[in-house]
């Protein structure tokens, strides 16, 4: 909480004075967007609240005014489906959610934009679209090859350990594999009253680089063949793994866990190991709160059999294809994503930012080291692994909610004994084919 | 008088019209308010409507292909059942535990008029702040029930993530909350029941149970009848507890009908199938209440 009102209070006070030179030559001059009114949605979150405070810079700047709305991240989700699928005018800028990427961007809900940055007119050439990660522009970018979105974040899937502490006490180093994590869970779990092992209950994101390291995968090769693959000896072994880390280490109740939960819970050293999203580790850090932030550690994912596939999340800012004001709705993704304003979020306590120099930057890595683990580091090597692997294509694919929602179910199913790994993950499938064939996908 | 009579009718003839007339607005609103929305359920119900495709999915090609995969789809029919359990179960304990504590408290004394205010605090909380109270009771690590239970050395482990209680867990949290509804309704009643036959029972040497079987009971079945009927409906609304509380598991233990049409809606984007599953909620609550109003058992006389 510290951490986000020194970042909020810091964003107030860099405020709307200081204009940005090479934004205002781009667009000929002061004032070009005045009578314009912009609507921009994205889920509620750090840098829309650090944008919503900036906003006087950019009236101040183009005379565009701005109605910036952020409802919960479900909510969010939800309305803007809608929204963009009849391709109304009433949004002109939004988030382009992870999990929703491909189906918005495909279905043609959104505009390009490379014609946007192309043009010199529009866009100074220092604004640097390279400069975003690779592996954060890959879901933004639809199967024509252009980009839909630009990334506003790009965050790993991680593993923390609150009471390091207990399994240094037992002479054993950070767990790198899936056996290694089995090893440690063993020798510390109920360890002065606290638990192994907990993990949000959305196990279609938390469970899913366990399915990878064990040589499984969500489709037989998404995005072209989605005929799903959850019932092969690999998908079933990992379930396995997994629910019987939530049995067998985990507090009582693990399945319930909600990502603020096992956050908490962590903080309260009630739980050790979690596997769970940077933005959420790095709460782990705030003195205000955390009781365990001189015992906490961070590591990637372990790996298994197969290797090693962090979970990564990209989200970025759009232009729905129905709005009726896409250059003053570039002219503010270009503003809120300039280097001027990314740098401004860092020097603030942003987090997550997916332009290389940002997170290169000395003031950026300054503040995501936790009792000594790099978290910005290992955010970099989590989301450059996915881009070279490719495996998290799974999850921008338009009917991945229906298998999510099967993958929640079954390792449920397992960890609560009522099937075995083999029987949910065989009812997942198929369960997962009649609901892909009911969505008009060719298996 | 000859014109008397006939210029009093038009003249109330005129009254009428100008009633009408008065009221067709608001009239006119309602119907749209209410009507509208349901038609325009029912009309995406006959089509295989998705929010990936709309254009190409509002179709009436096969308009009862919701309806028939409905019936075999095995995640709906077992959603049926939960919501049938749910309800079931609910209805009982909340009209019950109503009934019982409104005889507890049925009463002129101060402090039972204080203790019947307290009793109706869970009824105006907001639904979301009832199912965050029961999680923190369902959350072993913070709960205080939990921790009463380990202190007495009876721990009990989690009530949500146990696939034999978490239905149960769930249906204690719904009770808690409505049967305030009931008790307040009896509360009511009781106060109408006629003190001379409950006199003249007594004088025939009535004891307390043939009092209560014989004579309040009888007056209090008409409300008993219409409290349990709203609890019916409304529990098929319950949305919030299992939301918050197991999202409709551990599996789908918990999840009840109109959750899974939520589901197929905003998680799937089956819009058409979705209405589909709401049409027959809404076609199941009217039979229900249907059942229940034509038994002529909600009349307070002797049978």
């Amino acid at each position: 909480m510290t951490q986000r009102r020194q970042f909020l209070a810091a964003g107030a006070a860099l405020g709307a004075g200081a204009l940005l030179p090479t934004f205002a030559a781009a667009q000929g001059g002061a004032k070009k967007y005045a009578g314009v009114t912009l609507n921009v949605s994205t889920f509620s979150a750090a840098y829309p609240k650090f944008l919503q405070q900036q906003l006087p810079e950019f009236e101040a700047l183009t005379g565009a005014r701005v109605n910036f709305d952020t409802p919960s991240f479900p909510v969010y989700n939800q309305r803007v489906d809608l929204e963009l699928s009849t391709k109304g005018p009433a949004y002109d800028v939004v988030n382009v959610t992870f999990i929703y990427s491909s189906r918005w961007i495909n279905s043609g809900w959104l505009t390009p934009l490379d014609d946007y940055i192309r043009n010199a007119s529009l866009t100074p050439a220092d604004w640097d679209i390279n400069d975003f990660l690779p592996g954060a522009r890959a879901p933004e970018t639809g199967r024509d090859g252009k980009l839909y979105g630009v990334p506003w974040i790009a965050e790993a899937l991680l593993t923390g350990s609150s009471r390091f502490d207990l399994v240094q006490a037992a002479g054993l180093p950070f767990p790198d594999t899936t056996d290694d994590l089995v090893k440690v869970l063993r020798a510390v779990n109920r360890k002065e009253r606290v638990a192994g092992f907990v993990s949000d209950n959305h196990y279609g994101w938390t469970f899913v680089p366990y399915l990878h390291a064990f040589g499984g995968d969500v489709f037989r090769k998404a995005p072209d063949d989605l005929f799903p693959t959850l019932d092969t000896p690999e998908a079933i072994a990992a379930a396995d793994y997994y629910a019987n880390l939530l049995r067998e280490f985990g507090p009582d109740g693990a399945v319930t866990y909600t990502p603020d939960q096992v956050i908490q819970s962590l903080k309260q050293g009630r739980v050790n190991f979690t596997d769970q999203g940077q933005l959420y580790l790095a709460q782990l850090g705030d003195p205000a709160t955390s009781k365990t932030i001189k015992t906490v550690k961070f590591g990637l994912v372990p790996k298994g059999p197969a290797g090693r596939f962090p979970g990564t999340a990209v989200h970025g800012l759009g232009i729905p294809a129905g709005s009726k004001n896409k250059e003053a709705a570039w002219a503010f993704i270009q503003w809120a994503l300039a280097k001027q304003t990314t740098r401004k979020a860092i020097l603030g306590g942003y987090g997550s930012p997916a332009r290389r120099s940002d997170i290169e930057s000395k003031e950026f890595r300054a503040k995501q080291v936790i009792n000594g683990t790099d978290l910005a580091k290992l955010s970099l090597d989590s989301i450059e692994l996915a881009a070279k692997t490719g495996h998290m294509k799974y999850r921008t694919v338009s009917v991945y909610p229906q298998v999510d929602q099967q993958l929640n179910k079954a390792i449920e199913l397992v960890a609560t004994k009522q099937l075995s790994a083999k029987q949910a993950m065989q009812q997942a499938q198929a369960a997962s084919i009649a609901e892909l064939k009911r969505s008009g996908v060719n298996l | 008088m000859p014109f008397a009579f006939p210029r009093a009718a038009g003249w109330q003839a005129q009254r009428r019209r100008a009633f009408l007339a008065g009221l067709a607005p608001s009239l006119l609103v309602l119907l749209a308010i209410t009507l509208v929305p349901a038609a325009a359920l029912l009309v995406a119900s006959l089509t295989p409507l998705s929010l990936t495709n709309p254009a190409g999915t509002f179709h009436f090609r096969d308009p009862l292909g919701n309806y028939l995969h409905l019936l075999e789809d095995t995640r709906f029919l077992a959603s049926v059942g939960t919501q049938l359990k749910l309800s079931a179960s609910s209805v009982v304990l909340q009209v019950g535990l109503g009934l019982g504590i409104a005889l507890l408290l049925h009463g002129p004394s101060r402090l039972l008029a204080a203790t019947r205010a307290a009793f109706l605090i869970p009824m105006v909380l907001p639904p979301i702040v009832v199912a965050l109270i029961w999680k923190i009771m369902y959350t072993p690590d913070v709960s205080p029930l939990h921790r009463a239970a380990e202190a007495l050395g009876l721990p009990v482990s989690s009530l949500i993530a146990n696939p034999d209680t978490a239905l149960g867990a769930i249906t204690v949290a719904d009770t808690w909350q409505w049967f305030p509804f009931t008790m307040l309704m009896v509360l009511a009643a009781l106060q109408m029941v006629p003190e001379s036959p409950l006199e003249a029972a007594r004088l025939d040497g009535a004891n307390r149970w043939q009092l209560f079987r014989f004579i309040v009971l009888p007056h209090l079945r008409p409300v008993l009848v219409v409290c349990a009927l709203f609890r019916l409906i409304d529990s098929f609304k319950a949305f919030p507890l299992i939301y918050v509380l197991t999202n409709g598991g551990p599996g789908s233990i918990t999840e009840v009908t109109n959750y899974y049409g939520f589901i197929e809606a905003f998680n799937f984007s089956f819009w058409g199938y979705a209405s589909a599953i709401a049409v027959v909620i809404l076609t199941g609550v009217f039979a229900l209440s249907w059942l229940v109003t034509r038994r002529e058992w909600n009349t307070n006389e002797h049978r």
